[in-house]
């Protein structure tokens, strides 16, 4: 019986002892995580990609030349990628086509990055990607081209009375 | 109307004692399954788990995609434990397309993979604990788990679900100062787990909730074949990592907890020690790891197996043994993939374990049995 009272006892005291420990919720839209680097990217020279969140794309009109690689690389995993037709004035390459992404279907792993052999797709640390409507979530070449400002202000920092997003 | 019925249609006959109940599948208490029991007053008569809720086909869809695009699919199983989930499939596709993979890439994986067994095995226990009522054990568990959350997202890029592992190594190289930002996170991180002893483990309350229900002897432990921590928690030491070790665990002083007793209390202690050991693994293999080199070998785009050829590869993950056999023709596709899951073979012992006991033990048996629905019904 004293055996259950002091286990009791101590349970209690263990958790109350945290009423002083600092909070370690972090409190999103008004505290956002920090991020490595500016998103995946993918170097084709080595194979190798380069760690970063695997958030929106971005794609380089002046290095795409429509070759359809992401969009192939995309069809086993979600189709999320349909080469569309870019208008006159925008035009960069022979073929006039570029990728448009459907963030209704993606699953961010980042395949179609490791496809591109012209350095012309990354993926940037921007995720808040909602939208009122399914088509809103389709994003278009002349999107994708629009390098995201992303604030990062709190990382993980570990005090003495515990563990905060400072 | 004299037909015979199929025996499932078949009109059971009713027992002015045994009344059947349903347990699911609607989330209350059971994981996306249903679990059928018969019960006299209080007590379990019997028991029939039902799990294929969440069949989703993953083996079936794996024949039509190639063996690079299987990946983001393969590992929704257990998308907290995506790495582990997906380490027996890319070793296998290696050995299949006889792939040598980098030394520093290996020492990546092991990493990966452990933190993704505390990540799965907390989020576990806080269910484990709210299942219980205490709802304490749930919110620690579910903050804590961010320490390691953080950690695979500077990794991989993703929170859950992280497509990292591929056949010939890993997608990318660790960021820059990791090895610092990893040991000062799982250095906390474990003095935080080991917190969760006064509060839960050494509690009276659970003890007296969870010892001698349930018992799994060691004979039964095999006969049924159990594995992983249920397997552990009745007293035979096999984890694959010391057995048959794949990568660079061998390299490693990987230690196996083993409790004797085989009830629920020491089937929910063996994965919290097992988190332990986890933190250990990983701080070697941050030590031993080389420093610098390649991650990652440069395939062909579409890698095609040598003919026809089979290969069955297993590793430990969160929930036990898990297998994946894959059968390639030489095409750009597998032939066939199946995948052997802990879950469910853990699955099985249940309805021995809760014959004679009493319904309001069912949730901490049931939980203890370190059981993924979704894993199971793949
Ligand atoms: S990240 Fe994956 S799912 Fe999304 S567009 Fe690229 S390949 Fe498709
Ligand atoms: S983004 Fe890259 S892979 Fe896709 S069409 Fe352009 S160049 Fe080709």
């Amino acid at each position: 019986m004293t055996n259950t009272a002091t286990g009791i006892i101590r349970a209690l005291n263990s958790g109350i002892k945290h009423i002083a420990t600092k909070r370690f919720t972090l409190r999103y839209p008004e505290e956002k995580l920090k991020f490595v680097g500016d998103g995946y990217q993918f170097d084709p020279s080595t194979g190798v990609g380069i760690a970063g969140l695997k958030g929106r794309h971005m794609l380089f009109h002046d290095h795409c030349t429509g070759c359809q690689l992401c969009s192939i690389a995309c069809e086993g995993v979600a189709e999320a990628i349909a080469m569309v037709k870019v208008p006159e004035e925008q035009k960069q390459n022979k073929k006039s086509i570029m990728p448009q992404i459907d963030y209704g279907k993606c699953v961010f792993c980042g395949l179609c990055v490791d496809a591109c052999p012209f350095y012309a797709l990354y993926m940037t640390n921007d995720y808040e990607l909602s939208s009122f409507s399914k088509e809103g979530l389709i994003y278009t070449p002349a999107q994708l081209a629009v390098k995201p400002y992303v604030e990062q202000d709190s990382e993980i920092v570990i005090t003495k009375y515990g563990a905060t997003h400072g | 109307m004299t037909a015979e019925l199929p025996p499932g249609l078949a009109i059971q006959k009713v027992d002015e004692r045994i009344m059947t109940l349903n347990v699911g599948p609607q989330h209350p208490g059971s994981g996306h399954m249903r679990i059928i029991v018969q019960i006299d007053g209080d007590y379990i008569v019997a028991c029939d788990p039902d799990p294929g809720y969440v069949h989703r086909g993953e083996e079936k869809m794996a024949e039509y995609r190639n063996y690079i695009t299987n990946i983001p699919h393969l590992e929704r199983p257990v998308i907290h434990d995506s790495c582990n989930v997906l380490y027996p499939y890319v070793l296998g596709v290696e050995e299949l397309l006889g792939i040598e993979v980098p030394e520093r890439a290996k020492y990546v994986r092991v990493i990966c993979s452990e933190l993704n067994r505390c990540i799965y095995t907390m989020y576990w226990l806080a269910i484990y604990g709210i299942f219980l009522g205490h709802s304490t054990m749930f919110m620690w568990p579910a903050g804590d788990r961010e320490l390691l959350i953080d950690l695979m997202e500077k990794i991989s890029g993703a929170r859950v679900t992280h497509a990292h592992f591929v056949p010939g190594g890993v997608r990318n190289d660790l960021p820059p100062n990791f090895e610092e930002v990893c040991l000062r996170q799982v250095n906390y991180f474990e003095k935080r787990i080991k917190e969760y002893a006064a509060v839960f483990y050494d509690n009276p309350i659970l003890i007296s909730r969870t010892q001698d229900t349930g018992v799994l002897s060691r004979e039964d432990a095999i006969r049924l074949g159990t594995t992983g921590s249920v397997l552990r928690a009745s007293g035979v030491d096999y984890d694959l990592r010391q057995k048959e070790p794949y990568d660079v665990y061998e390299e490693l002083d990987v230690h196996s907890n083993v409790m004797k007793e085989g009830d629920s209390y020491a089937r929910s202690k063996v994965p919290w020690l097992d988190m332990m050991e986890s933190c250990n693994i990983i701080r070697q293999a941050l030590q031993k790891m080389p420093k610098s080199g390649s991650v990652r070998v440069k395939l062909k785009p579409n890698p095609k197996g040598k003919g026809l050829d089979s290969v069955y590869k297993r590793v430990e993950s969160g929930r036990g043994s898990l297998g994946c056999h894959i059968v390639s023709d030489g095409k750009v596709e597998p032939y066939r993939l199946k995948m052997s899951v802990g879950s469910f073979r853990n699955l099985i012992a249940l309805p021995y374990l809760l014959k004679g006991e009493k319904l309001g033990n069912m949730p901490s048996v049931y939980w203890s049995l370190n059981y993924w629905p979704v894993e199971a019904d793949r």
